[in-house]
């Protein structure tokens, strides 16, 4: 088993630039742990690769956490909420969040298999949803009707429900701008522009968190559903991991589940109680 | 060119970018202790510390390591956590135990004496299809004789 | 002296009458209990090699210019190849050889299943073989699949004829019944995924092979690349040294051992192929889904009256069909007993046995139809099977060679009588509870199995038998037979194995039958070499003297014994039994399920190594609690597409899924069993699990969970179920009164 790039037979550059302004011009590496699969399974393809390890802030100052710390390094750090901790904690495995970033896992790809396998869904430019009549309990309950792949980051969701702020090489806003939903006109679930990269988070303080995860395992599995809650003062914010196509704000809406997924409604359900409580 | 710094030891290999550093240490370099198993950075089979942290070498580029520390197996076979492994039975097929090893090395350098919640968190990414899952337990418990 | 008999073979529940010749096992028994060696924990003699990466897999074979192989799988269940052109990846750089349908039997252009192989390159590097696969010009005619169990079954879709067993009269026998109770349960695919995937390497020597290949039956594979190659049985060479698993999927040759084979003939070189991890989960085999539909009837004392099943093996494109009616049929003494097996053939991937075929399912359906038995009459179940023990074979009318279930039970009471206590520990949301299951199998293992064993100038000895160890610790087995019986320290004695011309043929690791196959001739040989120096002792007028000072006599000159596995015994079954009592933790409002302890007894006779056999149990558990919360394998209903080929889809448990396990062995040899008393213990443990498991579900819960795996909705699912039941019967309770 021998392991090569998706585009073996064209020569890969890898550029290690040491400062951002000449990080632009290729695919960008962090941790590597999504991108490198995807590309091997041609999924990604890229004639350079530009590691941004080396020009990616990773640590934390005050609220504000570098893009490039790892969820290792965070999943034990003391200082950010409970929230944020929890997600990468239950994230992954030990040896991939000792590989990947923050900024890695808030753009990391969907767990479909339709997806992954390169059935030419809607998210790969298609035109049909093959989750929506084939195998779909793992798939979404909310915005599923154009595309049923679910957003896996638990990372994301505990962000979201912190209402942390993107900070980018191009601008700076709420982390529910990064998101969007994909349509029939544009199938990305990021805003991300071209050569665009996540430089830090700032996570600004609230006054209690949780992050509550169904899973198929104890660990070592992406959410079936994730319920990330926050509380300042008397308000809570919610967001979820798992449940559509990208990090999804809880604010009351009603799900649409698919005839094999509506099980998760009733694990969202009990989890949001659960963690409004908590709170 | 690629220049690794492997338990100690400075190679220096021709190969392509997108050579992974499973297969600079397994074919490359001869190092074979190191086993891929899923290649996909599913099963932790392939597991190696870089700079004392437990990486999967089977979706690492060789050419991002330079300057960094690798340490395998090899570099590995006279800690006390092998000694430990085979008094437990720790290991069956023996396939994933090297990746094991690896992991529970980095683990117990971290957290001498660690108990069972933190062995169970710690050691997820590394799967037994055999399921010796019990006596590795025991044998991370027991490690230091 | 040697004898030729007509006798019954079975492996892995598959009976069929052979002439063999057999040796007379000529020993007598040990004695019952730990001895100095055998009985006493010993760690894996190639522990070191296997743990600090020394020990050389097939995986990590290299031989001087060696190619590597890539095959093209057909990406369709059902289709036809109307044309293939391989020119193109021929003339790529560093490719040697390509070869395609018909060249060989393994490669076709009617594709019945996703993954069946067509073409197969070869090159010197893997990553070259792949990209050239990608150059083959291939025109698919993609015909429409067949994938539903139940409608193959109406079309009469079958692997082979459905199989009918019978005993007594199973209608009368309902019609007896005080109280009938009726199930359909469900079992999922389940992919082997041994970590060593599939794989060989093949080199030819003028007209003989070499093959160094990851596998449980080197004989087999032996004959297999003998035959079709049109080789001498003696001119194949087959090595496997170390394995990385194998849990049933490494039986036989396969077609990767075929495409090596030609491939290596064609170029004169070495050739390498290896299977990737996503090719593994198509093509190599798996645990068949089944339907089975259960129907008990009972005295009101609990007495069984009837057993009948309908079950549907849902087989794939080829493979056999598993005994899932085997526990129906051998576990309770009812007298009344009839099932339907229909091997159903579908275009999904062909079925291989998986530790304990068949047996595993079968006793799902079975152990949990039992527990709802219990519940509506209103006995408790442990209490239901010692009622419906059978103490001989009924389906047969023979005696058991030996049989300690009930002893399985007693020891099972105090892990059982803690119900009581779990049960109280539930909270509004977490409700606990306890199930048991019993478990039974073979692993009587059978003749051939031939060893010899040399004894030095230095007192060591060396037993080489051309078994293979696939992780189950056989070879620190044999070393501590060997040693046990010449009476010599365990690390005098060292083991050479894995190679079908270094030694004589074994049985292969399939069964539970490697330890009760090999270990008796080990014996057998290590005894005969102990006469001949007993007999030099007797010579030199000292008797007595210990072996290490006979043997320093020999300088150059060696003892050798040879040593041959005798027969089964004449007229009776043989059978390994046991319990195991699961205790449960169900979220009902998430679904979610907590393993939290498995207590394990089972009755395999003489236990080799107390610490190996609780490996095995653990391992068999832990397999089996995969089996029954986390793995399933799944395909697109519409294409038969699988969709689970990679280890993030497809979940084997982890470090963080295992409960407290605590395991024991009655460890009473099997008198009647060969000169050890031992049976096999790799396939026992996994047997009950997860009826264990569903039975303690229901004690927590209330739900009946009959559908593998009980994921998070299926758990949900029977919850509300369980839910919509009772208020029914709250409503209709006072109409009833």
């Amino acid at each position: 088993m021998k392991l090569n790039l998706g585009n073996q037979g064209n020569s890969v550059e890898l550029r290690r630039p040491s400062s951002l302004a000449d990080a632009d011009g290729g695919l960008a590496l962090a941790g590597g742990t999504e991108v490198i699969p995807l590309l091997r399974s041609g999924i990604l393809r890229a004639d350079t690769l530009v590691d941004v390890r080396g020009v990616i802030p990773r640590g934390i100052s005050g609220t504000e956490i570098g893009g490039g710390a790892t969820l290792a390094e965070l999943e034990v750090d003391p200082q950010i909420p409970d929230v944020l901790r929890e997600a990468c904690r239950l994230a992954a495995s030990p040896q991939l969040r000792n590989m990947g970033t923050l900024a890695g896992n808030l753009l990391q790809s969907t767990r479909c298999w339709y997806w992954r396998l390169k059935w030419p869904c809607r998210l790969h430019g298609g035109d049909e949803c093959f989750a929506h009549d084939g195998e779909h309990r793992e798939h979404a309950i909310f915005a599923n009707d154009f595309c049923a792949s679910a957003h896996p980051s638990d990372v994301a969701a505990a962000l979201l429900a912190l209402d942390a702020t993107v900070k980018t090489t191009s601008r700076t806003f709420p982390i529910g701008e990064l998101y969007r939903v994909p349509t029939e006109d544009d199938r990305n679930i990021t805003t991300l522009g071209e050569g665009e990269l996540i430089l830090s988070v700032e996570v600004p303080e609230c006054d209690a968190s949780i992050y509550l995860k169904a899973m198929d395992r104890k660990r070592w599995s992406f959410p079936i559903v994730g319920v990330a809650a926050v509380r300042r003062g008397s308000d809570t914010r919610v967001a979820l991991a798992g449940v559509a196509p990208v990090p999804w704000l809880h604010d009351g809406g009603d799900p649409t589940p698919l005839p094999r997924n509506a099980y998760k409604v009733e694990i969202l359900d009990a989890l949001v109680r659960r963690a409004t409580a908590a709170l | 060119m690629v220049e690794l710094v492997v338990n100690g030891g400075r190679y220096e290999l021709d190969a392509p970018v997108g050579t992974s550093l499973a297969e600079a240490l397994r074919e490359r370099i001869g190092l074979t202790g190191t086993k891929l198993a899923c290649g996909e950075g599913h099963c932790g089979a392939c597991t190696v510390l870089v700079d004392g942290k437990p990486a999967l070498s089977c979706i690492t580029l060789a050419h991002r390591l330079d300057g960094r520390e690798v340490t395998t197996i090899e570099g590995l076979r006279d800690h006390p956590m092998v000694a430990a492994f085979v008094r437990a039975d720790a290991l069956q097929c023996g396939f994933c135990t090297p990746g094991q090893i690896v992991s529970a090395v980095a683990l117990v350098e971290a957290s001498p004496e660690p108990g069972a919640d933190e062995i169970r968190h710690r050691m997820a990414g590394n799967i037994c299809r055999c399921g010796t899952y019990p006596k590795i337990e025991e044998a991370i418990r027991t490690w230091q004789g | 002296m040697a004898r030729l008999i007509r006798t019954e073979k079975e492996i892995e529940g598959r009976y069929e009458e052979v002439w063999i010749v057999v040796e007379e096992d000529a020993l007598d028994q040990w004695p019952a209990g730990p001895l100095e060696i055998v009985g006493k924990p010993a760690p894996r003699m190639d522990g070191y090699e296997r743990a600090r990466g020394e020990a050389v897999y097939t995986a990590d074979l290299e031989l001087p210019g060696m190619l590597h192989t890539a095959v093209l799988r057909s990406p369709h269940p059902h289709a036809r190849v109307r044309s293939i052109d391989l020119s193109k990846a021929l003339a790529a750089p560093g490719v040697h050889a390509a070869i395609g349908p018909n060249d060989i039997p393994q490669l076709v252009d009617e594709c019945c299943y996703q993954g069946h192989a067509v073409a197969a390159v070869c090159a010197d590097t893997y990553a070259t073989a792949r990209a050239a696969l990608s150059l083959i010009e291939i025109d698919w005619d993609v015909r429409e699949p067949l994938l539903d169990p139940n409608e193959a079954v109406a079309r009469r879709s079958f692997l082979s004829d459905p199989r009918v067993r019978e005993r007594g009269d199973a209608d009368k026998g309902l019609a007896a019944a005080d109280v009938i109770v009726e199930g359909e349960f469900r079992t999922q695919v389940v992919l082997h995924n041994s970590m060593e995937t599939h794989q060989a390497v093949v080199q030819w020597f003028g007209d003989g092979i070499d093959v160094y290949i990851s596998t449980q039956a080197i004989w087999a594979v032996r004959d297999r690349v003998a035959e079709q190659l049109g080789v001498a049985a003696d001119k194949v060479r087959v090595v496997c040294n170390y394995m990385g698993g194998g849990f049933g999927s490494k039986n036989g040759p396969d077609d990767y051992t075929f495409i090596a084979a030609e491939l290596a003939k064609r170029t004169g070189r070495p050739v390498k192929c290896a299977l990737t991890r996503r090719e593994e989960n198509l093509a190599v085999g798996n645990r068949n889904a089944t339907i089975q539909r259960l129907t008990v009837g009972a005295k009101s004392d609990g007495t069984l009256t009837a057993l009948l099943g309908e079950y549907v093996n849902a087989v794939g494109w080829g493979g056999w069909m598993a005994p899932t009616d085997g526990p129906m049929h051998s576990l309770y003494a009812c007298a009344n007993v009839r099932s339907t097996l229909y091997g159903a053939k579908l275009n999904l991937p062909p079925m291989k046995a998986f530790r304990a075929p068949g047996f595993v399912e079968g006793t799902f359906g079975l152990e949990s139809l039992l527990d709802e038995l219990a519940a509506k009459l209103g006995i408790d179940p442990l209490e239901l099977r010692r009622i419906n023990h059978a103490d001989h074979d009924a389906e047969d009318d023979r005696p058991f060679s030996s049989k300690n279930l009930l002893e399985c039970y007693r020891r099972a009471e105090p892990h059982w009588e803690r119900r009581h206590e779990v049960r109280a520990r539930s909270t509004e949301t977490v409700k606990r509870g306890v199930g048991m299951a019993s478990q039974v199998w073979y692993g009587g293992g059978g003749p051939p199995s031939y060893a010899w064993v040399r004894v030095g100038s230095d007192g060591r000895a060396n037993v080489v038998t051309a078994m293979q160890d696939i992780g189950t610790g056989t070879r620190t087995a044999m070393a501590m037979i060997a040693a046990e019986e010449l009476g010599i320290p365990l690390d005098h004695v060292t083991v050479s194995l894995g190679d079908s011309s270094r030694g004589p043929h074994a049985t292969m690791s399939a069964g539970s039958s490697t330890t009760p196959s090999v270990g008796p001739a080990v014996r057998a040989a290590a005894a005969d070499a102990r006469r001949q120096i007993e007999e030099i002792a007797e010579q030199r007028g000292t008797p007595d003297a210990p072996l290490a000072e006979v043997v320093a006599l020999l300088e150059d000159a060696q003892i050798l014994g040879t040593g041959a596995r005798g027969p089964n015994p004449t007229g009776m079954q043989v059978l390994t039994f046991g319990v195991q009592v699961a205790e449960v933790a169900v979220d009902i409002e998430t679904g979610e399920i907590w393993v939290e302890r498995v207590a394990a007894i089972h009755d395999v006779g003489r236990v080799i190594n107390p610490l190996g056999a609780r490996s095995q149990i653990e391992g068999g558990i832990i397999q089996g609690i995969g089996h029954t919360l986390s793995e399933e394998r799944l395909h697109d209903p519409k294409t038969g597409t699988i969709l689970t080929t990679t280890l993030d889809a497809y979940r084997l448990p982890t470090i963080a899924d295992v409960p407290e396990i605590v395991s024991e062995l009655v460890d009473e040899p099997d008198t009647h069993l060969t000169n050890l008393g031992s049976k096999g213990l790799g396939e026992p443990p996994i047997v009950p699990t997860a009826a264990a498991i569903a039975n303690a579900i229901r004690d927590a819960t209330g739900a009946d969970v009959r559908s593998l795996p009980i994921s998070r909705e299926e758990m949900l699912r029977a919850l509300r179920e369980a839910e919509s039941r009772k208020s029914g019967e709250q409503r209709g309770a006072p109409a009833a009164v």
